[in-house]
């Protein structure tokens, strides 16, 4: 009889590995991030005023509305070219948007209104916006412009 | 010589007296392989990459955006009807061209106006420090039809930087 010693198998290490998970938390996040579209939705793309030493300040408006002017593509500066809308919705007549913000101020009187205005664009036609926001009493007037240093 | 040193490795194991079974070889302690201490590089250049693509794609190289604020007049109340206390600082903007410096300044009362919205803020600040002016002094900016609103914004900026306090729109 020999004396047989039993060879021991090298046991396997169960181990949780989280280098894929996070790669892959990571990796959906950017996605949705990409698919997704928050408040700046409201900000249409658009060439704002940038004025030499800006003063402009970046607010904290929960309830605001934003009022869109800009240039038509392709259209004339110095006649119709220019469109209004509201936040990320289709261009409106002004009279179109006067009546909904008045609606908007019965629900909700504290609310905010920003006017987003293409630099080029005359100010014939701002002020066309900032007129029907007296006749709506919208009590502050709020210009959106970019910080930091311009031209 | 090599059976001799076997047969004294033999005579010194502890096999019982009279057994059938050979006596061990004694065994040589082993000594534990040293472990290889290594740096894993993919999980950390697959996390790198992650992140570089993270702010790469949540990195904004624009100018971040703001707001001017202002006062409306309050309805009901033409502002033909606004009593200004006393003789406010009219600053007049005309367009000349379509380009980005085609404008002109005036200010109303006031020779020497400048020629750029860069240099308005000192200009102001000059006529404030003058008797019967300060910074609550009114400014009232009046812009053509056809004046390029980033030349108004301009403007409206220039007199926040000189620090007046009271700032209105009115028709040409």
């Amino acid at each position: 009889m020999r004396y047989r010693r039993k060879r021991s198998r090298t046991s396997s290490t169960l181990g949780f590995s989280a280098t894929p998970l996070i790669d892959l938390i990571f990796t959906l996040s950017i996605f949705y991030m990409l698919i997704s579209r928050f408040s700046t939705d409201e900000q249409t793309p658009m060439d704002l005023p940038r004025p030499h030493q800006s003063q402009a300040v970046v607010p904290k408006m929960p309830d605001r509305a934003v009022i869109n002017c800009r240039p038509v593509d392709g259209g004339d500066l110095a006649g119709h070219g220019v469109v209004y809308s509201v936040g990320p919705n289709r261009p409106e007549p002004l009279a179109v948007i006067s009546d909904r913000l008045a609606a908007w101020k019965r629900e909700t009187p504290e609310l905010k209104v920003v006017i987003r205005a293409d630099r080029r664009i005359p100010y014939a036609r701002v002020r066309a916006v900032m007129r029907m926001l007296a006749e709506n009493a919208v009590p502050v007037l709020n210009v959106a412009a970019l910080v930091g240093e311009g031209e | 010589m090599a059976a001799s040193a076997s047969e004294t490795v033999c005579a010194a194991s502890s096999a019982p007296e009279g057994s059938a079974l050979p006596p061990r070889p004694r065994r040589r302690r082993q000594r534990p392989e040293p472990q290889s201490i290594g740096l894993t590089l993919a999980p950390m250049i697959d996390m790198s990459f992650t992140f570089l693509i993270f702010f790469v794609v949540t990195t904004r190289f624009m100018l971040p955006e703001g707001v001017l604020t202002s006062m409306m007049p309050r309805q009901g109340s033409a502002a033909a009807a606004v009593a200004l206390p006393f003789s406010p600082i009219v600053v007049r903007i005309g367009q000349t061209g379509p380009g980005d410096e085609d404008y002109t300044i005036r200010v109303d009362r006031f020779a020497n106006a400048p020629a750029r919205f860069a240099d308005l803020p000192e200009f102001l600040r000059g006529i404030q420090s003058e008797p019967g002016f300060d910074k609550d002094t009114p400014v009232v900016i009046v812009a053509d039809d056809d004046v390029r609103w980033d030349h108004v914004v301009s403007c409206w900026n220039a007199a926040l930087l000189a620090g007046c306090k009271n700032i209105a729109f009115a028709a040409p």
